[in-house]
């Protein structure tokens, strides 16, 4: 590249540019260093072979990584439990991206929300709520199956097959959103073309439908299967009690043990993270390479298929799930919050709401859950503004370095939240600023590893305003500051109203950041529900999932309410948007 | 009357800017969108940029704006830099008091056609008073007055591109920068917009440059054309000349139709009156430009080719005999397509006197409309 190319230094001739170029470089600084910061920690500690508590380490090898890789029955019930759950996610939901995008039956829309809760309602609560249903003994699905006179358990979710159910239902929920998209961005004419040309529906389906969507569903497996690697809640409650466990469940296992041993279980997950960006990097080349034109960026209106009378049997097959994914669970976790005892007999249960007063009442819990809607409130307004001027920085401003930090940004997603959680705990252990155990930790650190989540969001928001609004305004005369409260700002203001609900959704769930982070006095609600689990009862344990559960699903209302206004908008604004 | 030049904080305003483009170069990394353009806009001057997509004109026009920053070169205004390479000095668009017309017009949805209009007024901390007489007599000119409480995001293209305009003059700036501001429209619209938009110029007394690829729009109205290809200049100069003095190849093919003659200059080799043979056969031809032997190209515009049935009187005349091969009817005129010594050209007719295909006709062409190109 030709230097003069590069941005030279300019002499600023007005105040108002350094004022840009001073927001610029404070923001690309601080939020290079919150991510940039704990990967090098992790780094250095994998590396660490001499005392584990001891930073920077005194002797330096890679003996972690020899050792660690080693386990192999660790990593065989990884990949076990990875590839069972990927395919069934994949599986179940292609179908139901086809009977939903592809066919006429009632209710769609509604369906495809629902749909969508599972992914809301997270892996914990999920793996809690299956817990209760399909416990060898006390399972509900076991009670039921013993009452109606079948011998001995029925199902037994406490196995490699449970976790990777649970995890399925619960995680999956992405390979559905992505195979759908496909399938809604796929121009129907091709298909079209292909039935004037005389091929019946079935030939169409296998010789051009098919071909068509399939890098979405390979695109789909291949990056359903690096989350189902870096998984962490459902193999937590479900497989540690069966000693049954995976890689993100022995790095626990190593940073809980005494002495932990913060070296291996960093060479554990760096090693994990290296496996799920060579998968990611994988998938966005399957993606690129096998995109052909079918995927044009223009919103199609499907052509939908009239399944005629077999369009029964479909719509059974959507609710069959949501009865599975959403229904069941739910219904488990509320008849439990609200009984003495756990049970589906109705005839033995005693109804009481002492699990709320106990959860409401008691110092720990309500602490944990006010400190989560305090958090969840304060990062994601903080988040939104500073996320807000991050991408207009990188997509819209002229600042040097702008394109490498957007890999910078989107770093956090690559690397399993967990392990993330052990970088940011090593990081801010040696920090010299005293805010380890403090509910400031626990923002900066939700702040960080959202940055993705809402950057994504909003670029999505600021793409979609023509730059030349923008410009206009400072062909006007509007300095940077005036150009971004007149025209930008109003411009995004629902855009950023939903990634503010987004932000705050993910903080209220958020765990695997958290259950390194919180100490005595800032505990939050997820990491709260495992200790609850493992130590008090499963009353108590189901009233909290279900507060959460609440919680999260109001702020999806809202969400819904918000995006079906926005879109009615748009289309009111047509022209120049 | 200039309704709205007259309450601008510009003394000099009444005649616009005067803009000095100099060896300007912008790159984008690898790709070098502009090599070199130098062309000057003079006070009260309408420039036209005209080119291909992708020949750098819309680049060079939002480096004047400050919207692109260029590689290299100079942009002064009125003497003052605005970019400037050797001295480093880039202004930024807000201080440039450039205004411009965007291709997509830029209303900005969520404000009123008042709103929009005020928006430069207001961010110079103009008085209330001062902004709604400005904003008033700017949406007269435009005749949107009646629209001025009305939602942006409520307006037809028309009257979208009426609002931008009247933005674009309201806080009486000396330039005006136009982004092929009449692509978006209609046909029937955009002759009607093309004809208002150099009434309002005229009457504004601004400097404006603009942009098309339209070379219709460019003639209609500009003083003055620059013809781009690929990031270079290709030719200034006035739309008669150059429509009737084409530079080179290039030129005479993207302005408007051409036939192009290849064969030899036969001599003299000297600015004027030269012969040109071509296929054996000898025309007088005009070459604008001092020769140097090497040129094989003249080009015969279509609109300047005469058929007749008989010889005319002129001697000067270029007469080929030529035989109508087919015929196509454009309603406002007739294409032909002819065979002539010199080969096949394509020639428009009046549709008031027309040639059956198969008749055999005399292609009379003046010397001075078969123009040599340079290579």
């Amino acid at each position: 590249m030709d230097k003069r190319a590069r941005a030279p230094r300019w002499r600023l001739p007005v105040p108002g540019l350094r004022g840009q170029a001073f927001v610029t470089l404070l923001i690309l600084v601080v939020c290079g260093f919150l991510v940039l910061y704990p990967v090098v920690f992790l780094v250095a500690e994998s590396l660490n072979i001499g005392d584990p508590q001891i930073f920077p380490p005194e002797e330096i090898g890679l003996a972690n990584y020899l050792e660690s890789a080693l386990d192999w029955t660790v990593i065989g019930n990884t990949l076990r439990v990875a590839f069972v759950a990927t395919i069934i996610s994949v599986t179940v939901g292609f179908v139901l991206a086809w009977i939903l995008t592809r066919t006429r039956i009632p209710g769609r829309g509604f369906l495809e929300r629902l749909i969508e809760i599972p992914f809301y309602v997270t892996p914990l609560v999920g793996a809690l709520a299956w817990a209760i249903l399909a416990a060898p003994k006390s399972g509900f699905i076991n009670q039921a199956w013993m009452y109606l006179g079948g011998s001995g358990p029925l199902v037994d979710i406490y196995t490699p097959e449970g976790v990777a159910w649970v995890m399925a239902l619960f995680e999956g929920t992405v390979a559905f959103v992505m195979i759908a998209a496909a399938m809604k961005s796929m121009d129907p004419s091709l298909e079209e073309s292909s039935r004037v040309l005389g091929a019946g529906k079935f030939r169409t389906m296998m010789r051009v439908t098919l071909p068509l969507t399939f890098p979405a569903v390979m695109g789909a497996f291949i990056f359903v299967f690096a989350e189902m690697l870096g998984s962490f809640a459902a193999a937590l409650v479900l497989g540690i009690p069966g000693r049954f466990y995976v890689i993100t469940t022995a790095i626990w296992e190593l940073t809980l043990s005494y002495p932990p041993d913060y070296g291996r279980a960093a060479a554990l997950g760096i090693s994990l993270f290296a496996v799920m960006f060579a998968m990611l990097a994988l998938y966005r080349w399957v993606v690129r390479r096998g995109s052909y034109a079918t995927i044009s960026g223009k919103a199609f209106q499907p052509r939908a298929i009239d399944a005629g009378r077999s369009r029964w049997l479909l719509l059974g097959f959507c609710w069959l799930y949501i009865v599975i994914a959403v229904v069941l669970p739910l219904a488990a976790l509320v008849l439990t919050s609200f009984q003495r005892f756990a049970t589906v007999l109705m005839s033995q249960s005693e109804f009481t709401l002492a699990n709320y007063a106990t959860a409401f009442s008691l110092d720990s819990i309500r602490s944990a859950i006010g400190n989560s809607l305090m958090l969840g409130f304060g990062v994601a307004t903080v988040g939104v503004f500073v996320m807000m001027l991050l991408v207009w920085i990188i997509y819209r401003s002229r600042a040097p370095g702008r394109g490498v930090m957007e890999y910078v940004v989107m770093f956090p997603q690559a690397v399993p939240r967990m392990v993330f959680g052990l970088a940011l705990l090593w990081a801010w252990l040696n920090m010299p600023i005293p805010i380890y155990g403090t509910l400031w930790l626990l923002a900066i650190a939700y702040f960080t590893v959202l940055l993705p989540l809402g950057v994504r969001t909003l670029a999505g928001v600021v793409l979609q305003i023509d730059r030349s609004l923008e410009e206009c305004a400072r062909v006007c005369g509007a300095s940077w500051s005036q150009q971004l409260r007149t025209v930008t700002l109003p411009l995004m203001r629902p855009g950023m109203i939903s990634a503010w609900v987004l932000l705050f959704i993910a903080s209220v769930r958020e765990l695997g950041v958290s259950i390194y982070l919180m100490g005595p006095n800032s505990k939050v609600i997820a990491p709260a529900i495992v200790s609850s689990w493992s130590s008090s009862g499963t009353e108590l344990t189901a009233a909290m999932a279900v507060i959460q559960t609440a919680t999260v699903l109001i702020a999806v209302l809202v969400l819904f309410y918000i995006s079906r206004r926005q879109s009615g908008q748009i289309i009111d604004k047509g022209g120049p948007l | 009357m200039t309704p709205s030049g007259s309450q601008g904080s510009h003394a000099a305003g009444e005649l616009g800017a005067q803009i000095d483009v100099t060896d300007l170069v912008i790159r984008y990394g690898a790709v070098t969108a502009v090599r070199g353009v130098s062309f000057s806009v003079g006070r009260g001057e309408h420039l036209t940029l005209l080119g291909p997509s992708g020949c750098g004109k819309t680049t060079t026009l939002r480096s004047i704006a400050g919207l692109e920053r260029p590689s290299g070169g100079e942009i002064i205004v009125d003497g003052k830099p605005f970019f400037s390479e050797a001295q480093r000095v880039d202004v930024p668009t807000e201080k440039r008091g450039i205004s411009m017309v965007f291709q997509s017009y830029a209303i900005w949805p969520h404000m009123s056609v008042f709103d929009n209009v005020a928006y430069g007024l207001n961010v110079r901390r103009q008085d209330k008073a001062t902004i709604a007489d400005a904003v008033r007599k700017a949406l007269d000119l435009v005749q949107m007055t009646p629209y001025a409480d009305r939602a942006a995001s409520r307006l037809s293209g028309g009257q979208q591109q009426r609002v931008a305009l009247a933005r674009a003059i309201a806080f009486s700036p000396k330039v005006v920068l136009f982004d092929e501001p009449l692509s978006n429209l209609d046909a029937k619209l955009r002759n009607e917009m093309r004809e208002e938009l150099g009434n309002l110029r005229d009457r504004l007394k601004i400097t404006s440059l603009y942009v098309t690829h339209d070379q219709e729009e460019a003639f209609a109205i500009s003083d003055k054309v620059v013809v781009m290809n690929a990031g270079r200049i290709e030719q200034i100069g006035t739309p008669e000349t150059i429509y009737e003095r084409p530079a080179n190849h290039f030129v005479a093919d993207f302005v408007g139709s051409a036939n192009i003659v290849r064969g030899k200059v036969k001599g003299p080799n000297a600015v004027g009156s030269i012969a040109f043979e071509a296929n054996g056969v000898t025309v007088q031809a005009l070459s604008p430009f001092q020769p140097d032997g090497t040129e094989n190209e003249i080009a015969i515009r279509p609109a300047y080719v005469a058929l007749e049935r008989e010889k005319p009187q002129d001697a000067r005349l270029n007469v080929l005999a030529a035989t109508i091969v087919r015929r196509m009817f454009h309603g406002d005129f007739i294409q032909y397509r002819v065979a002539t010594p010199i080969g096949d050209l394509m020639v428009r007719g009046s549709p008031t006197n027309m040639f059956e295909p198969g008749s055999a006709v005399l292609a009379c062409l003046k010397p001075e409309h078969c123009v040599l190109l340079k290579n």
